[in-house]
């Protein structure tokens, strides 16, 4: 079946907006839970929240919630917003009517509906966690058309490509804000400690706070595990780990699960496994498996540790770069005109 | 008149099974399944564009949910006419682009053909399978207050709506869901199935599975929903100018992700004059350079054939019941609207004397664009009219002003007459196909004529009811 490389590249990233919108959805909802969860002392902000996904961060003094959700969620200026991805998504699909199954387009075109009028409500919290809750679902829903309806052939190959390089960036930017947040709450002299709750046996994390300069003992603050179960619950991986470890959740465990757990379809090493699996059923593939090898190489020996923000957030910015360069390789082998 | 009631308010005898479930229904209940249909349009992602202050937009294609019905018999009859009426256009284009029998046999005048804009002189000598060079055409029926149906138009070059026609029939199937059990209404869906072996049909010998494309001007197009629906419905790539090569080998090519792949047969949607821009208009930059070799050496068929428009054309019209005698020699089924070619002096003097009473149409105009209504008109504007039509002759016809029928349409929350036109398709090939029935276009302002949907107008289902489905006919 051939596949032009003009709808290939609509395809392609018609995929990679579909799941920026759904992740974006997901590390909102679980980022909005960490916060609601953490008690009133922590100073967690929201703002995190915008780095992640690579945008600038935002100008003007407006830093708090109602003004990031805004950002991420309606703000059709901010191509990464939820709102924006979802629009771009389906031009994409608009114009690839003619490969796709038509319920997916129907999927996406309700999907788009539904973003454009509820968006502006979803900022505030009241309908927000529905919100979120149908683009997720919305997302599952068009990879489940397209899972059982799709011929097996490169259109739907070029489909899974964009949203395997996608997830696997979004994962990594979900342990960045992790890492993010570690380097905030330390410098501002917070760190937390794990009790036991008396009445209901439960562990739980505590926040309080401590002085903090430089050349003092590194904080411990491995133990905060609910901003670890939030990171876990960004890419739905919570039970998941817990499954696959049956140990405590803790940052370094957390961290080689997301990135290398490669049975977990969310895990970076699990989607590079997938983009492998693909492009050996696309024609002539090598240049872009030559960056795939890179990115597993970067991958392997991005050391990522999790105590310390700064290494772990450098590590994951070297992962990204490699990303990137995979889907330059993809870029420059499938979707452009001359290829 | 109406098309589903007569004078005194009762049902037509093909209408009598729609009217009687419409006022069955309560009023909400009316408005509520034209929201759902509404919806479904919104949903399905049926869309038009439109151009407005220098963007293009998407809109929701206009529909309103009460059926035009026709009867059985009187299309079959109105079928027969327009398979009549395209295959003596077709000889005619094939026989101007070849022998020119019919100026020689004096039928036609050669100083038409010199000032024609659409006739194409690369195009001459050449021999298109079938000698068929419009296959896909839309001619626009009005019926006029004497109940009697008139071919308006012949729209041979790209012609628009028939997607719509499939989609209002989609919709309408699930708005009006009951009375299609009670029914015998002829089925719109085999279209597309028609469409795509007549384009099998155009590719080169000896390729029995060719690789079918559909070529759109791009995504801003006001078409490009159609273009993208007729692809999807036939399993064809849908391509742009750029996604296209013609090799050293004069053959076309598309280029995939695994190089460059043979195309066999080519729907085109763009106009010719941007095909090729090694023939036509070098600035083109949606067209395909090398197109016409490939097409002339016989490497590729194209739908419809370059040059076909010159049978497209307002004032071509007014010859084409001159044609079905010449080359069928039969008489026209369907009549042609009285039309006054200025081009003649005593044509024009009963135009310009006349001009308040007329209808002034530019030749060479589509969508409605230049049309003038005498009696609407101010005195200003057929001053104007006048001298621009003693300024080019030849771009100007004038025919009588028909009374368009109309159809009963939901406006605000009641019912109400409005006019209507219907674009049938017809498929002409080895064999020819008519859709049953077509895209009815409704203008919805009181009283408006214009029944376009860049200005505003709407569409309807259209019904094509057997009374008596056994009869074999």
């Amino acid at each position: 079946m051939a596949l032009l490389s003009r709808v290939a590249e609509r395809l392609y990233w018609g995929a990679r907006y579909v799941e920026r919108a759904e992740d974006t959805a997901r590390i909102i909802r679980s980022y909005g839970d960490l916060i609601i969860d953490l008690p009133s002392d922590v100073p967690l902000r929201w703002e995190p929240l915008v780095e992640l996904t690579g945008s600038e961060p935002l100008r003007g003094d407006g830093r708090g919630e109602r003004e990031v959700m805004e950002f991420l969620i309606a703000d059709t200026s901010n191509p990464s917003s939820i709102g924006t991805t979802v629009a771009r998504a389906r031009e994409n699909l608009r114009t690839t009517r003619e490969v796709l199954p038509r319920e997916a387009w129907y999927a996406l075109n309700a999907l788009h509906q539904y973003v454009s009028s509820e968006a502006e409500r979803a900022v505030g919290r009241r309908t927000r966690d529905r919100f979120l809750g149908r683009v997720i679902d919305d997302s599952r829903r068009l990879d489940g058309v397209l899972e059982s309806t799709m011929t097996r052939a490169n259109p739907y190959r070029m489909w899974r490509l964009g949203r395997l390089i996608e997830r696997a960036d979004m994962t990594t930017r979900v342990v960045g804000l992790r890492a993010a947040s570690i380097l905030q709450m330390r410098a501002e002299g917070y760190t937390q400690t794990q009790v036991q709750d008396p009445v209901t046996g439960q562990i739980q994390a505590i926040s309080e706070a401590t002085t903090f300069s430089e050349g003092d003992e590194p904080v411990r603050d491995d133990q905060d595990e609910v901003q670890w179960m939030s990171a876990l619950r960004s890419v739905s991986a919570l039970q998941m780990y817990q499954r696959a470890t049956h140990g405590p959740i803790e940052g370094p465990s957390v961290v080689r699960f997301l990135l290398y757990y490669s049975a977990f379809p969310r895990s970076v090493q699990g989607c590079l496994d997938e983009i492998r699996a693909v492009l050996a059923q696309l024609p002539d593939p090598d240049t872009v498996v030559v960056a795939l090898d890179k990115a597993e190489a970067v991958l392997a020996s991005c050391d990522p540790g999790a105590d310390d923000g700064v290494v772990l957030d450098a590590a994951m910015e070297t992962v990204q770069a490699a990303l990137a360069d995979l889907g330059r390789a993809v870029d420059v082998r499938y979707l452009s005109l001359g290829g | 008149m109406d098309e589903l009631v007569t004078e005194t308010g009762a049902p037509r005898p093909h209408a009598a099974a729609l009217m009687e479930f419409i006022h069955s229904l309560e009023r909400d209940e009316l408005l509520d399944r034209q929201q759902v249909a509404e919806l479904d349009i919104l949903t399905m992602g049926i869309t038009f564009t439109v151009y407005s202050d220098g963007a293009n937009i998407d809109r929701a294609w206009p529909f309103d949910i009460i059926p035009r019905v026709i009867s059985g018999r009187e299309w079959s009859q109105i079928e027969r006419g327009l398979v009549q009426r395209l295959t003596a256009l077709n000889r005619f284009i094939d026989d101007l682009y070849n022998d020119q029998q019919v100026i020689a046999d004096g039928v036609f005048p050669a100083d038409l053909l010199d000032d024609s804009v659409n006739f194409r002189e690369q195009c001459r000598g050449v021999h298109p399978k079938h000698g068929v060079w419009a296959h896909i055409s839309g001619s626009d029926l009005v019926r006029d207050d004497d109940g009697q149906m008139y071919v308006l138009e012949d729209n041979l070059r790209v012609p628009s709506g028939v997607s719509y026609v499939l989609e209002n029939r989609a919709v309408t199937k699930r708005a009006f869901a009951e009375i299609f059990a009670r029914q015998s209404i002829r089925p719109v869906d085999a279209y597309t199935d028609e469409l795509n072996k007549l384009l099998t049909s155009l590719a080169p010998d000896g390729v029995a599975n060719p690789q079918i494309v559909v070529l759109t001007p791009g995504v801003f197009n006001s078409a490009y929903f159609e273009h993208s629906f007729l692809a999807q419905r036939m399993g064809a790539e849908l391509v742009e100018g750029a996604d296209l090569a013609v090799g050293d080998d004069d053959c076309v090519y598309m280029r995939t992700i695994a190089g460059l792949e043979r195309v066999h047969v080519i729907y085109r949607r763009i106009d010719d004059l941007f095909l090729d821009p090694e023939v036509f208009d070098p600035e083109s930059m949606i067209g395909v350079p090398g197109l016409m070799r490939a097409w002339k050496a016989g490497n590729v068929g194209i739908a419809n054939a370059p040059g076909a428009g010159v049978a497209d054309d307002k004032v071509v019209y007014a010859w084409v019941p001159d044609f079905i005698r010449y080359y069928l020699g039969e008489e026209p089924i369907i009549p042609n609207v009285p039309t006054y070619r200025c081009m003649y002096d005593h044509e024009r003097a009963f135009v310009i004397d006349n001009i308040a009473d007329l209808v002034l149409k530019p030749a060479n105009e589509s969508g409605g664009y230049g049309i003038l209504i005498g009696s609407r008109a101010t005195d200003a504007q057929l001053a104007e009219a006048v001298e621009a039509i003693e300024a080019d002759p030849r771009n100007w016809v004038a025919q009588p002003i028909l009374s368009l029928s109309t159809v009963p349409t939901l406006i605000d929350h009641e019912i109400e007459p409005r006019h209507v036109d219907l674009r049938p398709f017809i498929l002409t090939g080895e064999r020819s196909y008519v859709t049953a029935g077509g895209l009815t276009r409704v203008a919805l302002p009181k009283g408006s004529l214009v029944v376009n949907s860049s200005q505003g107008g709407g569409s309807k289902d259209t019904w094509i009811i057997d009374l008596h489905p056994a009869s074999g006919a």
